[in-house]
């Protein structure tokens, strides 16, 4: 046998052991689905149900802040995923541009129907309509370092409850050393800041929206202008670390991880994250808190869809299903500190001694999620009205201006 | 072999031999210019979302830019940065092609460095600079403690001022081997006795150079110059990774707010109108120069 036939015979036969998992595959049907990168969770879930047998799903991560972007792209190309995990806010703009199956019929069969949690099942609803079911469930609040608190002289296990006295509790923290800051939040990241900082408003009664979401309230609304005043006193008086102005998000979760900073909004995805990576820290948790008390949080998190252009809807609807099982609910999410979809099992056995989770639970019953098909451009768009206006009244100082900027840009978006 | 075509005139055959020489680059030029170009000009008369219905809506996207209040801005800004970037190139790029233009030991090794860094893609290149800018573990500022310049770490993008310089050096350091080489090959097309007569005449360096070389290289000039100046207008990569268009929005480039209309906000018939009116400028741009660095007769 030549030289150049021994080489023929050996890419034939690697040709065919490729070729052997592949056919043992092709039993079941292979589907695609999209999620944005928060984490290890749905990688789990996924690896889950494909050792189940049966139909596959190949999981693709889209970077957060491109997610909505290379989806609108995929769309028009034709190319949309089988499944797809949207953040929640997206999802009546996909809804309402057909994008998305119809799986009203199949979602009210459930016997659970009524159980999954209102505020996601809510935005998964368009014009009557159910496109979506719960699938991440994140409510916002704050996350704090016992162990600075002890150190600042505060008492770790009583959590401010009023800006004024997060605002005790920063400065105290800040003072302990030059490397410590008392609060933390995401300069330069849009979507952070709707999640953590809009319920600072909300908390107190005010709103940068109008009710039925058509109208922009920031110049009228007194307690938008006080909560920017509010960060400002602490950026001002160096309670956060000058890093934080150019934080895009990338260190919206490990600022707080290093151990020198006092407090920090986040979600529950952060519990484990902590947890995890950071073992020694000693953690703390307490909802956001109005003004002058109360508490609010941002109901967010991610949705689960079928594209309208899938080939599987079945299959995919299976997975549906058994992602909103109590099995599944119990063993891949409330064992693993995660937020379950169902209202009745978010107090389960593996929460109730747990503080973290159960706050991160019960945020959502304080939680808010905004309804409106131009979210991305208002509140998540790197570029957008939201974080501009944060950024000039916050880091500039100049308030007067951020609060006209918001009104005008806003009222344009929503004007269209 | 004849491919029956035996009947045709020589006249003929050579018109058809000339026809199926150029007939790749037309179908090239058709396909990936004149056709998307022409769906783009289809596309700014419409309100065409990225995904859903689109619907005829005349000159609107066109009137609608002179009130986009960012749309000038950023039409400001990609004029002043081009403004800026420009000059520093050219003259880097020409310094560096004078030094590398005669044949020296190692000369190879030399041209090869500076021109390394035009090979980097220019997305990846962006990487390596938010890196090296990073406050915590990024080489200038580590650099600059070290030297004593600085007395603590310097947030670079946290200002619009800083942010644009750094965006003009990782330009210049990207792009200056390109500009060297084009400028190499004018200065090497240039007779070596046009100098040595000078020599003899006397004239200096300067003299040299504004009466022999700069003349002469009159034509490689205006093609580097346009290159660069198309290449600036046209920034985005390095806006869109390094500074993501802050701080408070400050460098949001025209190609970069076309690309927020288009994808970001699913605006892909505004995103289009912004197309052809970058197109016009670019066009009235490269005429200007292209007219005031003409060969004279």
């Amino acid at each position: 046998m030549t030289p150049r036939r021994i080489i023929f015979a050996v890419m034939i036969m690697a040709l065919c052991m490729g070729a052997l998992p592949l056919s043992a595959q092709d039993d079941g049907v292979s589907m695609t689905m999209w999620v944005r990168n928060i984490g290890d969770q749905v990688q789990e879930l996924v690896d889950a149900w494909n050792d189940r047998g049966g139909s596959q799903i190949q999981l693709t991560v889209i970077p957060p802040n491109e997610f909505v972007t290379k989806m609108g792209a995929a769309i028009a190309a034709g190319e949309s995923p089988d499944i797809a995990s949207i953040d929640l806010i997206y999802a009546p703009a996909f809804a309402a541009a057909g994008q998305l199956l119809d799986i009203t019929d199949w979602v009210d069969a459930l016997p659970y129907a009524d159980d999954l949690l209102p505020a996601h099942s809510e935005l998964g609803t368009y014009e009557g309509r159910k496109y979506a079911v719960p699938f991440l469930i994140e409510g916002s609040f704050i996350i704090y370092n016992k162990g600075l608190f002890e150190a600042a002289g505060l008492d770790p296990e009583t959590p401010p409850t009023t800006w004024d006295e997060m605002l005790e509790a920063a400065r105290a923290i800040t003072a302990i050393d030059d490397e410590t800051y008392g609060y933390y939040f995401a300069g330069a990241c849009a979507g952070c800041n709707a999640f953590t900082y809009l319920p600072f408003i909300w908390a107190s009664g005010g709103d940068v929206l109008s009710d039925d979401y058509n109208a922009a309230t920031i110049a009228s609304d007194p307690i938008v202008r006080e909560a920017l005043e509010y960060y400002r006193t602490m950026w001002e008086e160096g309670l956060i670390p000058e890093s934080a102005s150019i934080d895009d998000g990338s260190s919206f979760v490990s600022a707080f991880g290093t151990g020198t900073i006092g407090m920090a909004g986040t979600g529950a995805f952060g519990i484990n994250t902590y947890r995890n990576d950071h073992p020694d820290l000693e953690l703390g948790a307490f909802h956001i808190p109005g003004k002058e008390g109360g508490a609010s949080s941002f109901g967010g998190g991610d949705v689960i869809a079928i594209g309208s252009g899938t080939q599987h809807p079945q299959e995919a609807w299976a997975f549906l299903e058994w992602m909103m099982s109590d099995e599944t609910q119990l063993e891949h999410y409330a064992a693993r500190n995660r937020t379950t979809v169902r209202v009745s099992m978010l107090e389960n056995e593996y929460s109730q001694d747990d503080p973290l989770v159960l706050t991160a639970a019960s945020a959502l019953a304080v939680g808010k999620s905004p309804y409106s098909l131009v979210y991305n451009d208002l509140f998540n768009d790197p570029n957008g009205p939201w974080l501009e206006m944060i950024q000039i009244a916050i880091l500039d100082g100049d308030i007067e201006g951020a609060l006209q900027l918001g009104q005008d840009r806003f009222t344009q978006i929503i004007e269209g | 072999m004849t491919f029956g075509l035996g009947s045709l005139s020589w006249e003929q055959r050579r018109k058809l031999t000339g026809l199926l020489f150029v007939l790749p680059t037309v179908l090239f030029v058709t396909v990936f210019f004149i056709i998307p170009l022409a769906m783009t000009v289809f596309m700014s008369f419409h309100d065409w979302p990225l995904i859903g219905e689109q619907s005829w809506i005349g000159t609107t996207n066109y009137t609608e830019l002179a009130n986009d209040r960012q749309f000038l801005k950023s039409l400001d800004f990609t004029f002043r940065y081009t403004l800026f970037v420009t000059p520093p190139i050219f003259i880097l790029g020409f310094i560096l092609a004078s030094l590398v233009r005669h044949q020296i030991r190692f000369i190879g090794i030399y041209r090869t460095i500076f021109f390394l860094p035009v090979v980097i893609g220019l997305g990846v290149s962006s990487l390596i600079w938010v890196w090296m800018l990073d406050q915590r573990v990024g080489i200038f500022n580590k650099m600059l403690l070290d030297l004593d310049l600085i007395a603590k770490p310097q947030l670079f993008l946290a200002k619009p001022a800083t942010a644009m310089n750094v965006i003009i050096l990782s330009v210049v350091w990207k792009t200056v081997g390109f500009t060297m080489i084009l400028l190499l090959a004018g200065l090497q097309s240039i007779p070596d006795e046009l100098y040595e007569s000078a020599d003899v005449d006397g004239a200096g360096y300067f003299r040299k150079l504004f009466y022999i070389t700069l003349p002469l290289m009159r034509r490689t000039i205006a093609l580097a110059l346009i290159l660069s100046v198309i290449g600036s207008v046209l920034a985005f990569d390095q806006f869109y990774i390094i500074t993501r268009g802050g701080p408070r929005n400050s460098t949001i480039s025209i190609v970069y707010w076309i690309f927020n209309n288009s994808f970001t906000y699913w605006k892909m018939g505004y995103g289009s109108a912004m197309s052809i009116v970058l197109l016009g400028i670019l066009v009235a741009l490269s005429s200007i120069q292209y007219y005031v660095l003409r060969e004279r007769v």
